[in-house]
């Protein structure tokens, strides 16, 4: 089996961002913190994990971005996939989901995985839609919020269960070539290993200019970006904590929840 | 430009109508206002009569019924061909679907083929300057987009709980039609739907929940949680998504869009963010109080009451300061 994961590097939404509202973007207030996109772990564990259980399974790992984003294929890569692939853009390129899967989809086309891989959502868009849009650029089955994947790569089948509503699994089977996203907790991603890191450190993966993958055009405008609106009183306990504690008890007792 | 309708694609379950599918016939009323686009409700399933009856009842729109027997179970690739091939003649400007693990599955995927594109875990819709923007919520909810669609139609999925749903339309019925259609899947193949995780349900019953997110930090911290909420009568823990994929409690606790919807009279959360696929289950609570370290989470903009505290510190002393407080009452 061939396997592409496609990973996100994103900033820490914990840390301290900034929103410029004239020039409609988000940035670090500090040192920024890029990360793997989290969801984008399981997906990598997933891949890693049919992998060990194939013998000649191969994973490859895309991303989409800078420079920046050769440490994330390097982690990728110390997990356990075989190769990189960086996709270049400029540091400032704004992309939406359909920019980004046109890319992904322009690379991996005629390349003949079996299964293409991704998070269920990125932590910083939270759209969830790049792995839908490969799927239907490249003419393939799709299934989303998988929490259990089993490949039967001899019947060209992998059996799936989706996640849904209240828990609820909804058991599929999918013809491959098939493009998967991951919902997170299906598995324990693995930390990456120092031999790994080593190897990927070696590595030199592919680097494709987006430019000569044509994107189309976008297809949405950000036309505002800031702070979510309160939607309730929001009183925020002043003092020091144990001020604090003491005020929170008095306002439970008050509402008769104590 | 010469788009004429709304359409909705209502979701139902054992044969009733969702709730945000009502809501959304608020939405599209909205747009047949302004727009004077005419809405259009879809019931895609082996048996939509009920539910599509259901909507016409409470809407009085226009209602087809898209029967396929091979729907018993949600079909990626049987609703993909049945709605590509619905739409178009109806010629949609906008189209709305409830914001579930089922559109967004198929809104981006059926955007692109229809020419448009999607917008999912959409909470909010506004008119400005003559454009119609939608705003989501990114980065686990600390920062809110405001988006306008430059193609349609502009598939829009709305997370429950943004409309309220009106009462059901005075003049009665509106038109049903049924149309069934013998659109197979070739690649995807459905095999059944497991039930609802077991346990959990003292969560629906509980007055208080005491919410664990990722804050928390550790399992053992987890202890905090149970007494904490050992402080209220009637009282359960629950947890966010990442607690529960940490093992750091049961799936059946999770609070959130694949987990339980709760609505207790006081929820207490403890460095949880506030992304929206959790707030989506608990935002009906009574009272929401929260602590977190971060002074910018989400979670304190839909509280009542904010802490910006370390949990690990600040629960402690709260169980100290109440527990001394029974002493009182009892000496």
């Amino acid at each position: 089996m061939k396997i592409l994961v496609a990973a996100k590097q994103v900033l820490d939404p914990e840390t301290n961002l900034e929103v410029d509202e004239q020039a409609l973007r988000v940035a670090p207030a500090v040192l920024p913190r890029w990360q793997m996109n989290q969801f984008d772990e399981y997906a990598v564990e997933e891949a890693v994990a049919l992998k060990e259980r194939r013998p000649g399974t191969t994973v490859h790992v895309v991303s989409v971005g800078p420079e920046r984003v050769k440490a994330l294929i390097e982690r990728v890569m110390g997990m356990g996939a075989d190769h990189g692939v960086r996709i270049e853009t400029p540091e400032d390129y704004l992309t939406g989901p359909l920019q980004t899967a046109s890319l992904i989809a322009a690379w991996a086309g005629a390349r003949g995985y079996d299964l293409l891989v991704f998070g269920v959502m990125a932590e910083d868009d939270m759209q969830g839609q790049v792995g839908p849009l490969v799927a239907e650029i490249l003419g393939l089955p799709l299934a989303t919020s998988v929490i259990k994947a089993e490949a039967f790569p001899e019947e060209g089948i992998i059996r799936l269960e989706r996640e849904v509503e209240a828990g609820r699994r909804e058991s599929l089977e999918l013809r491959t070539p098939a493009v998967l996203t991951i919902q997170s907790g299906i598995n324990k991603p693995r930390y990456p290993t120092l031999s790994g890191l080593l190897r990927a450190k070696k590595h030199s993966p592919d680097v494709v200019a987006a430019a000569d993958l044509a994107p189309p055009e976008p297809r949405e405008r950000v036309v505002a970006l800031g702070r979510p609106q309160k939607t309730r009183a929001g009183l925020v306990l002043e003092g020091g904590v144990r001020d604090k504690a003491s005020r929170l008890l008095e306002i439970l007792k008050e509402k008769s929840f104590l | 430009m010469d788009s004429k309708a709304v359409v909705i694609i209502a979701e139902h379950e054992a044969g009733r109508v969702s709730p945000v599918s009502l809501e959304l016939l608020t939405l599209a009323r909205l747009f047949e206002r302004e727009e004077g686009l005419e809405p259009v409700v879809l019931v895609l399933g082996a048996d939509p009569e009920g539910p599509a009856r259901e909507m016409a009842r409470w809407g009085g729109a226009r209602v087809i019924g898209l029967k396929n027997s091979w729907l018993a179970q949600y079909n990626n690739e049987v609703y993909m061909k049945i709605l590509a091939s619905v739409l178009p003649p109806l010629r949609p400007r906008f189209i709305l679907t409830p914001n579930s693990t089922r559109s967004l599955d198929f809104a981006p995927g059926l955007a692109l083929r229809l020419g448009g594109v999607a917008f999912t875990n959409v909470g909010g819709v506004e008119k400005k300057d003559g454009a119609w923007v939608f705003s989501r919520s990114i980065f686990n909810g600390k920062i809110a987009a405001g988006l306008t669609p430059l193609a349609e139609p502009a598939i829009i999925a709305v997370q429950a709980g943004v409309f309220r749903a009106e009462a059901p339309n005075p003049d009665g019925s509106g038109e049903v039609q049924i149309i069934e259609s013998d659109i197979q899947p070739e690649r995807v193949r459905t095999l059944g739907v497991g039930a609802a995780r077991a346990g959990g349900s003292d969560l629906a019953s509980a007055e208080v929940i005491v919410a664990a997110g990722r804050g928390i930090g550790k399992k053992e911290n987890m202890d905090l949680a149970h007494r904490t909420a050992a402080l209220f009568a009637r009282s359960a823990v629950a947890g966010s998504r990442p607690v529960c994929d940490n093992g750091w409690l049961d799936y059946p606790r999770q609070v959130g869009m694949t987990g339980a919807v709760v609505a207790p009279k006081l929820y207490l959360a403890c460095g949880i963010s506030g992304a929206g696929q959790h707030v989506v289950g608990m935002r009906g609570s009574g009272f929401i109080v929260s602590i977190s370290t971060d002074p910018h989470a989400a979670i304190f903009n839909i509280s009542d009451v904010c802490v910006v505290e370390d949990l690990t510190v600040f629960l402690p002393t709260l169980l100290e300061l109440a527990a001394g407080d029974q002493a009182g009452e009892i000496g």
